[in-house]
């Protein structure tokens, strides 16, 4: 009977390394695992914060191993000691200090080495004087969050067809749009993250962008799609009722693709009614 | 001693425990596992009616749009029923038939019905043909071969009520909690909004492209359904698919007009048939018996019947003439500039005594006009509950605040033109189409527009408004 217990407590890490091994393949894993990207992320940065979660994902799974395996010698032995006739007696480890040091220390210094280690990718994603040269003070767009969907604002054209830039206020030439965010692709993007009422959460998770929209703040979040693609924009944070309603499309375009975007957007918003006289002839 | 709780419980319920017991589990079963069934409620003015006129308009709706699990598509309506109809084309035989599309909604699919809507077949629905496949022709494959062939030129519908079935799913899925079973903005959260959700039982929208005098059409609805209506709780549902967005918009359509057959249902009936009218006809000498004849004698038989397909047909018209190019507003010039003086122009318009926009509005456009505080009357009358102005639905409305440049029917120019040329239906917001010439009317959007980038201060009062092709310039030099 204490043999089967023991049997029964090794299958739960047996279980729990299965189940990461076969993860992926059945799009347990990152978004989009079972896409064609299969799982990798689509944006440099994205790249990098896998990096993080792999290497912590690799020191967990080592810890794990292996307090696993003490566990299942703590049992066996003490299985054997409690045998009839068995004359072994137990170890009498509390207060040991080198035992306390050592699984003090070592934890502390893997903690340690994980914070020290994650801090370029934290400057890179949260510090503006850490982001890229050609997207500092260059929102491409503002992106406000409200219940239950993203309102999203660009500049618009000078007369002289030239994209202006992004005015902290609402400017006449502003170009309008609505749960559908479209960006130049293959490039570092900046957007102003806003919201009209309670917190939400920009998340793009085919890109590991995800950054909360707090009131009265003004965020700028900057990302880089690898390539011209459709991606899912959601709300990771539950802001009421309607939380599920807030799923939009990020559009990542080529360059040319998005100011023509931005030119059709022009054009629609500027309808007047009027068929062209080009259109009725 | 809880076993003896219970047993006493249970033979309180019935005297038979076993029965209880029984009962106790179906009880359970039906609330608790089981799905509670959707139904179409009834509006206001129901209940007024004597319960012979109640059991009548209950009738006579579910006989002709059915309930909402249960969809009735009824040909009458101008509406995309079917996944796709049309009549049997050269050549039919028992496994096969090629169809001349009029009409092609949604894909034709395996495991769809076959319905002949003429010809001999109409009376053989009892044994369906169901679609197989589509050969590369492009003709219907049947599953089974037909008991009898179809002739060519008979009416055929593919999926019949297909359409509907799908777009109350995604109606259920996306709208309902806001616009309830019935359409009559009732669902659960609805009353924590304001404005209140919309409650399509009279056929009324506000938003529209459509002349003063018409109903919304398809082109409308689509719009405020893919881009929500800014400033409110009505949200963008851009990512729906074409398919999906024109099953939504048709089952809308469909809510609408049993809402209309039902209001207007509930207010012919209610003059002579309501409880109060049949006490008041009672007092004034009649008979309970005299009234009941009378009211059997007009539903069988009698020009009920008429005066049901009469209310319909109206309704109907005004659906079809919605959809048709002369109900649309296209301004007869082109927008202009929004020059300093088309700007003034359009100030002075909307200043002026003649169109009054002030009296709602508010001279600084801040929605603050007298009006918006005064008191005001509803449609029978007597004095609204608070201060303010009201629309069609009872809901307290405040004239927009301009300043803000949130347009809730759009912000292109046509939005704006279309606003002021056909007013906001359903609002107190009146029409300015032809009181004004179009000219002036693009002057007044061009205003509008320039509003949100006046720069004022207190104590200006009046003071010309900064135009606003100045600010262009600025930032494009900035
Ligand atoms: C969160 C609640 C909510 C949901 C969900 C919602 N609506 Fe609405 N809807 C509203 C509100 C509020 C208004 C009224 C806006 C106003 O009066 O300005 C409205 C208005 C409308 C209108 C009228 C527009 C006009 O011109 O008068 C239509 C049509 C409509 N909704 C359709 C839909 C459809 C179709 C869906 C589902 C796909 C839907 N709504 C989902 C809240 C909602
Ligand atoms: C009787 C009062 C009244 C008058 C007069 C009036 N309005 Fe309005 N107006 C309203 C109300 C009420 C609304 C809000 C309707 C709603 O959305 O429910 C409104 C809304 C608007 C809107 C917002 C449209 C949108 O898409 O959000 C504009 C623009 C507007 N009015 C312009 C004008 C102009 C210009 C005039 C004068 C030519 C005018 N109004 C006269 C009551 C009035
Ligand atoms: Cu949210």
């Amino acid at each position: 009977m204490k043999k089967f217990w023991i049997a029964l407590f090794m299958l739960v890490p047996i279980l729990a390394l299965w189940s990461c091994y076969v993860a992926p393949e059945r799009g347990w894993w990152f978004p989009g695992t079972t896409g064609p990207y299969g799982g990798e992320a689509a944006s440099p940065m994205g790249r990098r914060i896998d990096d993080l979660f792999y290497m912590i994902l690799a020191i967990t799974t080592v810890t794990f191993i292996g307090t696993q395996l003490a566990l299942g010698y703590v049992l066996w032995t003490g299985a054997r000691r409690g045998d009839a006739g068995s004359g072994e007696k137990a170890w009498f480890s509390h207060g040991s200090h080198n035992l306390e040091v050592i699984w003090s220390i070592v934890p502390a210094g893997i903690l340690l080495f994980i914070a020290l280690y994650q801090m370029d990718v934290v400057a890179a994603i949260r510090f503006k004087s850490e982001f890229p040269e050609q997207v500092q003070n260059r929102p491409l767009a503002e992106v406000t969050a409200r219940q239950f969907e993203w309102r999203i604002r660009y500049p618009g054209f000078d007369a002289n067809g030239n994209l202006l830039p992004l005015m902290a206020d609402p400017q006449p030439t502003d170009l309008y749009a609505v749960n559908d965010l479209r960006l130049p692709a293959a490039q570092p993007v900046m957007i102003n993250l806003r919201t009209d009422d309670v917190q939400h959460a920009f998340f793009l998770p085919e890109l590991r962008v995800k950054q909360d929209a707090v009131p009265g703040l003004t965020i700028p979040v900057w990302f880089e799609a690898d390539r011209a693609d459709e991606f899912t924009l959601l709300c990771a944070e539950l802001c009421g009722w309607g939380h599920y309603k807030m799923r939009a499309r990020f559009v990542a375009l080529r360059e040319p693709d998005f100011l023509q975007y931005l030119r059709d957007l022009q054009a629609q918003q500027d309808y007047d009614g009027v068929p062209d006289a080009a259109d009725e002839e | 001693m809880i076993r003896s709780v219970f047993h006493r419980l249970l033979t309180a319920v019935s005297g038979r425990p076993a029965a209880a017991l029984a009962a106790l589990v179906l009880c359970g079963a039906a609330q608790g596992c089981g799905r509670q069934e959707a139904q179409f409620t009834h509006r206001a003015g129901f209940e007024n009616l004597m319960p012979e006129a109640q059991s009548y308009v209950h009738e006579a709706l579910e006989q002709h749009f059915g309930t909402p699990t249960q969809v009735v598509a009824w040909e009458q309506l101008p509406i995309k029923l079917h996944a796709a109809a049309g009549a049997v084309g050269a050549a039919p035989d028992a496994r096969s038939i090629a169809v001349n599309y009029s009409q092609q909604n949604l894909p034709i699919e395996p495991g769809l019905q076959t319905a002949w809507l003429s010809g001999p077949l109409l009376q053989s629905q009892g044994d369906p043909a169901w679609v197989e496949a589509v050969d590369v022709a492009g003709r219907i494959m049947f599953e089974q071969p037909l008991a009898s062939v179809p002739a060519e030129g008979d009416r055929v519908a593919i999926g019949p009520g297909e359409v509907l079935r799908y777009g109350r799913v995604l109606y259920a899925e996306h709208c309902q909690h806001c616009h309830g079973v019935s359409g009559d903005a009732q669902g659960p959260t609805a009353s924590y909004l304001n404005p209140r959700p919309r409650d399509f039982r009279r056929g009324i929208f506000k938003f529209t492209t459509t002349t003063a005098s018409n109903r919304a059409s398809r082109a409308d609805l689509a719009r405020v359904i893919e881009n929500g209506v800014p400033g409110t709780y009505m949200p963008s549902f851009k990512l729906l698919s074409d398919a999906e967005s024109m099953a939504i918009i048709e089952y809308v359509l469909f809510l609408s007009m049993r809402g209309e057959v039902e209001y207007q249902l509930v207010t012919q009936l209610g003059n002579d048939y309501s409880n109060q009218a049949v006490k008041d006809r009672i007092d004034g000498g009649e008979t309970r018996k005299g009234i009941l004849d009378e009211f059997t004698g007009m539903v069988n038989g009698g020009d009920m019947q008429e005066q049901f397909n009469e209310t319909v047909e109206s309704i109907v018209t005004r659906w079809v003439e919605a959809n048709e190019p002369e109900a649309i507003i296209v301004p007869g010039a082109k927008r202009p500039p929004a020059t300093p003086e088309s700007i003034a122009r359009g100030r002075m318009l909307y200043l002026s005594q003649d169109l009054n926009c002030v009296a709602c509005h508010g001279e600084a456009a801040l929605g603050d006009g007298p009006q918006s505080y005064s008191i005001t009357k509803n449609a029978a009358g007597e004095d609204n509950p608070t201060p303010g102005l009201y629309d069609e639905w009872g809901n307290l409305v405040k004239p927009r605040n301009l300043t803000q440049g949130i347009y809730r029917g759009g912000r292109r120019p046509i939005d704006l033109f279309a606003r002021l040329h056909g007013g906001i239906k359903g609002t107190p917001m009146p029409a300015f189409g032809g009181k004004k010439t179009d000219e002036e009317l693009w002057d007044l959007v061009n205003y509008i527009l320039s509003v949100p980038f006046e720069v004022r201060h207190p104590g200006d009062g009046l003071k010309e408004a900064r135009p606003v092709v100045e600010d262009v310039e600025q930032v494009a030099t900035r």
